[in-house]
């Protein structure tokens, strides 16, 4: 039986090209790629093709359409002017002082920051809290579960609640988001989600909504009197819906068929409960006991302190006895806790990397013997201080990205939010720790630019009589650094050399070469 | 005083050079008379382009229609480019035999 090799097809070919076009600067490559296509005709040509568009001869002719990759690279490289200035400028950037490290991280970490602030899901994380929280304050979740965007309990428990459990808590307030829709006095509507909520929701987030003012009788938002019904309009609303109208309290608008005034309108970003809403239909509790009893909601509530033995400062369980006999246990999250769970986690993470740290790389950071010239405290103390900046650097930029990951970017559901941001910032904070230590032992401590020309250094059969290793040589000339092939009692880690100033002189004249080249290049 | 100093060339770039020179004017009859895979010699053109040694010039779309084929583009040695293979012809002297060109072939 004989077996035919599969021939790949006119298409496989071009799709090889296309993917190198990629390769190649955005100017040239319509061009670079009519070059190749033309080319590959006369390939095809030469070869035969089969049916359906097959090349016999396929090996050779995927060589072919492989060399447009390093075609297309060549072309990257050594594109317009321009884009040879932006090589040359990444090349510095690469060169590796600690200033521009420095400030590599420090934008980093902003535009981390940045990004963060732009996710409409992550920007929470990142602003003060917008009113006044304590350990006090808590949501109730039916079951335990930490954080759910659904709502867990029934406006039966809560109206009971109300009436028999006055002993535990100072404050209880209920709210149903569901979708629903806004009519304006105009005729302009919208569709949206509305959370119908008792009338103290605001209050006990220290944000009270006023009463509508009576109007004069000539006012056109008189004809209604006060009392009812009232809504509270987040901004987005007002200024969409309403085109920002700064008259707008005391306004009536049609809210899910029911009249209502508008009483407020609240602060951007100044929603952070669970559950979506950009709009609270505020009723008393004679409305809200219209709603069947067990329809679902959130319950926000302040706990009194000497109820609760153990001061909340994150979570606890209530367990509540049902008329039926059966008990139910309901979770107690403290909202300042919902909000520092990110960074908590984050902690938690830190505290995870710092453990396994030194399972994946070396703490110490080599031998730094005092020669015949001490360095300078300042000097010294530099090198440590750079260390610090970019631990220090290399933490925010692993928070701010593992948030914007975990809750902006791919806004996993909860809990797989929280082990994705877990799994993100402990790799983070491993690899930018473990790169950090890497990176700090591979600069001179004079200047903290990166060592350069590593060359090898003896011979394995030589490990007994004399080091070898690699050897590292520091630009400016201030000394050698020796890194052991083979760690040995008396060559355990890398060493520093440090060079006396007679060296100096032919560090000039090569630091004197090298800035002539970097000119002439920048000249290209 | 300054001496006008010749650029010199690699043994392939040569190779490529003297293919194009012998009538090779296409990237990849290039690769065949020279058995050069295309990644190398695709960037070399495109290096001897920049370094003004040769020059590229797409053919009549008419004539490439007329065959039924997409147009070509190909390439042509200049004056500098004559003087550098001439002076890698000093420097590899088995060169012109291995890949001959039309004139000498004719003379």
């Amino acid at each position: 039986m004989t077996h035919r090799a599969r021939v790949p097809s006119f298409s496989f070919y071009l799709l090889l090209l296309r993917l190198a076009a990629w390769l190649a600067p955005g100017e040239a490559r319509a061009e670079w790629l009519a070059e190749w296509k033309a080319e590959l005709w006369h390939v095809g040509r030469s070869h035969g093709t089969g049916m359906a568009g097959a090349f016999r001869g396929g090996r050779r002719v995927t060589a072919f359409c492989l060399g447009a990759f390093p075609d297309a690279l060549w072309l990257r490289r050594n594109g317009s002017g321009r884009r040879r200035m932006a090589a040359w400028g990444l090349d510095r950037m690469r060169s590796g002082s600690a200033r521009r490290c420095g400030a590599l991280l420090a934008l980093g970490a902003a535009a981390s920051l940045l990004l963060g602030f732009r996710l409409p899901a992550t920007r929470r994380f990142f602003l003060p809290e917008p009113y006044q929280t304590d350990s006090l304050l808590v949501t109730i979740q039916r079951g335990g579960s930490e954080e759910t965007p659904r709502p867990t309990v029934r406006l039966g428990d809560y109206l009971s609640w109300r009436t028999d459990a006055g002993r535990l808590f100072t404050g209880l307030a209920f709210y149903q988001p569901a979708m629903g829709r806004i009519r304006t006095a105009t005729g302009r509507s919208a569709s949206l989600p509305i959370a119908r909520a008792s009338g103290n929701l605001f209050d006990l987030l220290h944000h009270p909504v006023p009463a509508i003012p009576a109007y004069p009788a000539d006012d056109h938002r008189a004809s209604d009197p006060p009392g009812g019904a009232r809504v509270v309009l987040s901004r987005k609303v007002w200024r969409d819906l309403f085109d920002g109208d700064p008259g707008i309290i005391g306004r009536v608008a049609d809210v899910s068929g029911e009249r209502a005034r508008v009483a407020g309108v609240l602060p951007e970003d100044f929603w952070r409960l669970p559950g979506q809403a950009d709009a609270w239909l505020l009723e008393d509790s004679r409305t809200l006991r219209q709603l069947p009893d067990d329809s679902p909601g959130f319950v926000l509530a302040r706990v009194r302190g000497e109820s609760f033995p153990s001061a909340i400062d994150g979570w606890t369980y209530m367990t509540v006895s049902q008329r039926s006999g059966e008990t139910e246990r309901f979770a107690c999250i403290s909202i300042s806790q919902q909000a520092r769970q990110p960074l908590s986690l984050a902690l938690f993470a830190l505290f995870l990397a710092g453990l396994a740290l030194p399972a994946t790389t070396a703490l110490a950071l080599g031998e730094y013997p005092v020669g015949r010239y001490p360095l300078a405290r300042a000097v010294r103390a530099r090198r440590w201080i750079f260390l610090a900046v970019k631990l220090g650097l290399v933490a925010p930029i692993v928070f701010f990205t593992s948030v914007d990951l975990a809750y902006g970017l791919c806004q996993a559901p909860w809990p797989v939010s929280i082990y994705l941001q877990l799994a993100s910032s402990f790799l983070g904070f491993l690899f930018g720790f473990r790169w950090a230590l890497r990176d700090q032992r591979r600069r001179c401590p004079v200047c903290l630019q990166l060592l350069t020309n590593p060359a090898q250094v003896g011979q394995d059969s030589r490990n007994f009589l004399a080091w070898h290793g690699a050897e590292l040589i520091c630009a400016g000339g201030h000394g050698l650094l020796h890194i052991p092939e083979m760690p040995t009692s008396w060559f355990s880690t890398q060493r520093w050399l440090y060079l006396d100033p007679s060296w100096r002189g032919l560090f000039d004249e090569r630091r004197a070469g090298l800035a002539k080249n970097g000119a002439a290049r920048a000249g290209c | 005083m300054a001496v006008p100093t010749e650029p010199r060339l690699s043994h392939t770039a040569a190779m490529i050079l003297q293919a194009i020179h012998a009538g090779q004017v296409y990237g990849f009859s290039v690769m065949e008379v020279t058995g050069l895979p295309s990644g190398t010699v695709y960037p070399a053109m495109r290096r001897m382009e920049r370094d003004g040694l040769i020059a590229s010039r797409w053919e009549q779309p008419s004539i490439a229609e007329a065959e039924l084929r997409p147009p070509r583009k190909y390439y042509r040695l200049t004056r500098t480019g004559k003087t550098t293979l001439d002076a890698a012809q000093k420097r590899y002297p088995l060169l012109a035999r291995m890949i001959v060109s039309a004139e000498t072939e004719g003379a």
